[in-house]
C-alpha cells in the first residue's frame, strides 16, 4: 500500500518550499529589526544626523571659525536665525555661524562615539574572549584587573591626565579608549564561557587548532551579535562622556567644538534670551542619543538570543 | 561571610594603593612644576620653596612620603595654589556640601526609581506603566549637564521660583535643582531595571504558588517578590554612585554650590596638582568603599552567592 502519489509530491513540494523559506540567523534578525518601528525611525534619524554632519558644511554660508566682528555685541537682533543672512541657526556669542559650528560639533561628537565604540569592540572583545576561553587562573587575574579598573572613578583620572599632559583631542580619545572596553570585556567573557563548551570548539581543540586561532576564528564570530548590540549602546554613552568633559571646558579645544561644548556655551547665554544658541545643539544632541538608544534596543531585541 | 568580607577587602586595599601611586606618578610626570610661573622666580627662592614642599627629594622618597602621609594621617599635603590652606582644608570645606546634595540625590533616585519601577511592573500596560517607561526613556537622554540648564531656564528664568545657584547653608530652595539635575537619569535607569526585574520575578513559579495559595497581593510583592527584584538594582548602585559623584562636578560648576567639584575644576585649570590628586583619591576611596558595601549587601541578600 503506497500512499497517494500526489500527496507525497505535495509534501515534497512543501518541504522544498520550507527549505527556500529557511532563514539564517542574520536574516531572521533583520526581519525582527525592521518590524520594530521605533528602531527603524531612529535608524533613519541617525542617517539624517550623519548626513548633516558630513554634508552640512556644504550648505553652510560661513566657515565654522569665521568671526563676524560686526555681529559681536549685537547678537540679539543681528544674530538671530534667519535664511536671509545665511545664519540658519543664528550666530554664537562670538559672532560665528552656529549652523557651521553645529555641523562641526555633531561630527566630532559622532566621531568620538564611534571611535570609543571601536576601541571597545576590538580591545574588549579580544580581552574578554581570551579570559573566558582560557578560564581558571588566567581568567581570574584578567577579570580582577577589569574589576579594579572599573571601581576607579575614571572621569577624575582622565581630567587629571588632561590637566597634566595638556588638553588635546588625542588625550580625549586615549581616555575614552581606556575605559570604554571594560564593560565589553565582561560581556564578551560571559558569552565566551557558554560558547567554549560547544561541540565545534571541542572539534577545533581535538584537531589541534592553536588557541589564538580558536579565539579569532571560532569564538569571536559567534560573539558578534551581542558585541554589535552593546557597541551601539556604547556610542551614546561615549558621546555623553565626551560632552561632559567638553561641558567643563576640558575636552575639545577652540576653534574645534563638540555638542557638549556648544551646549555649555549656549547655557551661558540663554538668560539673555539667545535661546537658539542652546536649542539647536541640544536638539542634535538629544536626537542623536535617542536614536542610538532606540537602534541599540532594536538590535538587542533582534540579535540577543536571551530575549527571544 | 567573614572570610568573604576579608577577601573583598584584600582586593579593595591594593586597588586604593594603585590609585594613589598612579595619580602620584601622573603628577610627577607632569611637565613643569607648580611654581614655574611666567615670571620665573630666582633660583634660590625656587629651591627654598621646593625644599619646603619636599620637591627636591628623589622620586622614590617623595612617593613613599606621600603614600605614607595619605595612608596613615589622611594628609594630602599643602595646596599649591591656595597658599594658606592645605588640601584637607579644601576638602573639609567642599565635601559636606557635596555629601548633602549627593545623599539626597541618591535617596531620590533609589526611592522614586524603585517605586516607579514596581508600580509599572504590577500594573503592566496601564497608564502608570506607560508613564514610567516614557519617563525612563526620556530621562535617558537628559544627563546632568543637559538637565541643569533646562531646570535653570524653567524654574529660575521663566517661573522665578528657585534661586539660580549658591548654597546658603543647604536651605531646601538651594537643594532642589541640584538634586533633580543629579538624580534624574539614574532614577530613570533604576526604574527601568526595577520594572524589568519585577516583571521577570512575577512570572516565576514561586510567585504563582504564593498567589495561588491565596496570599494578598501586597504581601506577595513585599515578602516574596521584592528581594529577588532588588538584586539587579543593587548591582547597578555601584556604577550609579560613580556617575553621581562624577556628576557632582557639573552640579558644582553650574549651580555654584561650592562642593568639591568646584575646587576640582578650578584646580584643573590652575594646575593645582595636590588638590586634584587629593580629590581624586578621596573620590576613589569612596567609590571603592561603596562597591565593597554593595558587594557585601548583595552576598547577604542573595542566598545563591557562595562566598
Amino acid at each position: 500500500m503506497l500512499p497517494n502519489r500526489a500527496a507525497v509530491e505535495g509534501a515534497a513540494d512543501q518541504m522544498a518550499l520550507a527549505e527556500v523559506k529557511g532563514r539564517s540567523l542574520w536574516a531572521d534578525a533583520r526581519i525582527r529589526f525592521f518590524r520594530n518601528r521605533a528602531a527603524v525611525i531612529s535608524l533613519i534619524m541617525l542617517g539624517l544626523v550623519a548626513a548633516f554632519a558630513l554634508f552640512g558644511g556644504m550648505l553652510a554660508q560661513y566657515e565654522p571659525d569665521f568671526v563676524n566682528f560686526s555681529l559681536i555685541g549685537s547678537n540679539a537682533y543681528l544674530g538671530v536665525p534667519s535664511i536671509e543672512t545665511g545664519h540658519y541657526f543664528g550666530t554664537d556669542s562670538n559672532g560665528r555661524d552656529l549652523f557651521a559650528r553645529t555641523v562641526m560639533g555633531t561630527g566630532i561628537s559622532l566621531m568620538v562615539g564611534v571611535v570609543g565604540a571601536l576601541v571597545a569592540v576590538i580591545v574588549g572583545t579580544l580581552y574578554g574572549a581570551t579570559a573566558g576561553y582560557y578560564g581558571g587562573r588566567v581568567d581570574g587575574a584578567m577579570m580582577r584587573i577589569v574589576d579594579v579598573l572599573m571601581s576607579i572613578p575614571f572621569m577624575f583620572v582622565l581630567i587629571l591626565m588632561l590637566v597634566i599632559f595638556g588638553r588635546s583631542i588625542f588625550m580625549l580619545f586615549l581616555g575614552i579608549g581606556l575605559i570604554s572596553w571594560l564593560d565589553m570585556a565582561r560581556i564578551a567573557r560571559g558569552q565566551t564561557l557558554t560558547i567554549k563548551n560547544k561541540e565545534f570548539v571541542e572539534v577545533a581543540v581535538a584537531t589541534g587548532v592553536r588557541p589564538s586561532k580558536i579565539i579569532l576564528r571560532h569564538i569571536v564570530p559567534n560573539l558578534l551579535g551581542i558585541v554589535i548590540v552593546y557597541a551601539t549602546l556604547l556610542v551614546p554613552n561615549m558621546i555623553i562622556f565626551e560632552s561632559f568633559i567638553s561641558f567643563l571646558g576640558l575636552g575639545v579645544q577652540e576653534p574645534a567644538t563638540s555638542l557638549g561644548a556648544l551646549i555649555n556655551e549656549g547655557s551661558r547665554t540663554m538668560q539673555f534670551g539667545f535661546m537658539w544658541q542652546i536649542s539647536f545643539p541640544l536638539f542634535f544632541f538629544v536626537v542623536t542619543i535617542f536614536a542610538f538608544f532606540f537602534v541599540g534596543d532594536g538590535l538587542r531585541d533582534a540579535l540577543d538570543p536571551k530575549d527571544r | 561571610m567573614l572570610s568573604f568580607v576579608i577577601r573583598r577587602l584584600a582586593v579593595a586595599i591594593p586597588t586604593l594603593l594603585i590609585l594613589v601611586v598612579l595619580s602620584f606618578i601622573l603628577m610627577y610626570a607632569a611637565p613643569g612644576g607648580p611654581f614655574n610661573s611666567e615670571r620665573p622666580l630666582p633660583p634660590e627662592v625656587l629651591a627654598n620653596i621646593e625644599a619646603k614642599y619636599g620637591l627636591d627629594q628623589p622620586f622614590w622618597r617623595q612617593i613613599v612620603n606621600y603614600v605614607v602621609s595619605v595612608v596613615t594621617q589622611f594628609d594630602f599635603g599643602p595646596s599649591f595654589q591656595y597658599k594658606d590652606r592645605s588640601v584637607n582644608d579644601v576638602i573639609a570645606q567642599g565635601f559636606p556640601v557635596t555629601l548633602t546634595y549627593g545623599f539626597w540625590s541618591f535617596v531620590v533616585a533609589v526611592t522614586v526609581g524603585v517605586s516607579l519601577g514596581v508600580a509599572a511592573a504590577i500594573k503592566q500596560n496601564s497608564w502608570i506603566d506607560y508613564f514610567a517607561v516614557g519617563v525612563s526613556i526620556g530621562a535617558q537622554v537628559l544627563p546632568n549637564f543637559v538637565m541643569a540648564p533646562i531646570l535653570l531656564l524653567i524654574f529660575t528664568l521663566w517661573l522665578g521660583w528657585l534661586p539660580g545657584g549658591g548654597w546658603n547653608g543647604g536651605q531646601w530652595q538651594f537643594l532642589i535643582m541640584p538634586v533633580i539635575a543629579l538624580s534624574t537619569s539614574y532614577m530613570a535607569s533604576i526604574a527601568r531595571i526595577t520594572r524589568s526585574s519585577m516583571l521577570e520575578v512575577l512570572n516565576t513559579n514561586f510567585i504563582r504558588t504564593a498567589i495561588a495559595k491565596g496570599l494578598p497581593m501586597r504581601r506577595v510583592i513585599w515578602r516574596h517578590a521584592m528581594k529577588p527584584t532588588i538584586l539587579p538594582v543593587l548591582s547597578y548602585l555601584g556604577p550609579a554612585f560613580v556617575g553621581m559623584i562624577t556628576g557632582s562636578v557639573i552640579i558644582d560648576v553650574f549651580f555654584s554650590t561650592g562642593g568639591i567639584g568646584q575646587f576640582f575644576v578650578n584646580s584643573a585649570f590652575n594646575r593645582d596638582y595636590s588638590v586634584i590628586m587629593g580629590i581624586t583619591i578621596l573620590v576613589g576611596t569612596l567609590t571603592i568603599l561603596f562597591n565593597l558595601v554593595v558587594d557585601i549587601l548583595y552576598a547577604w541578600i542573595d542566598p545563591k552567592i557562595r562566598y
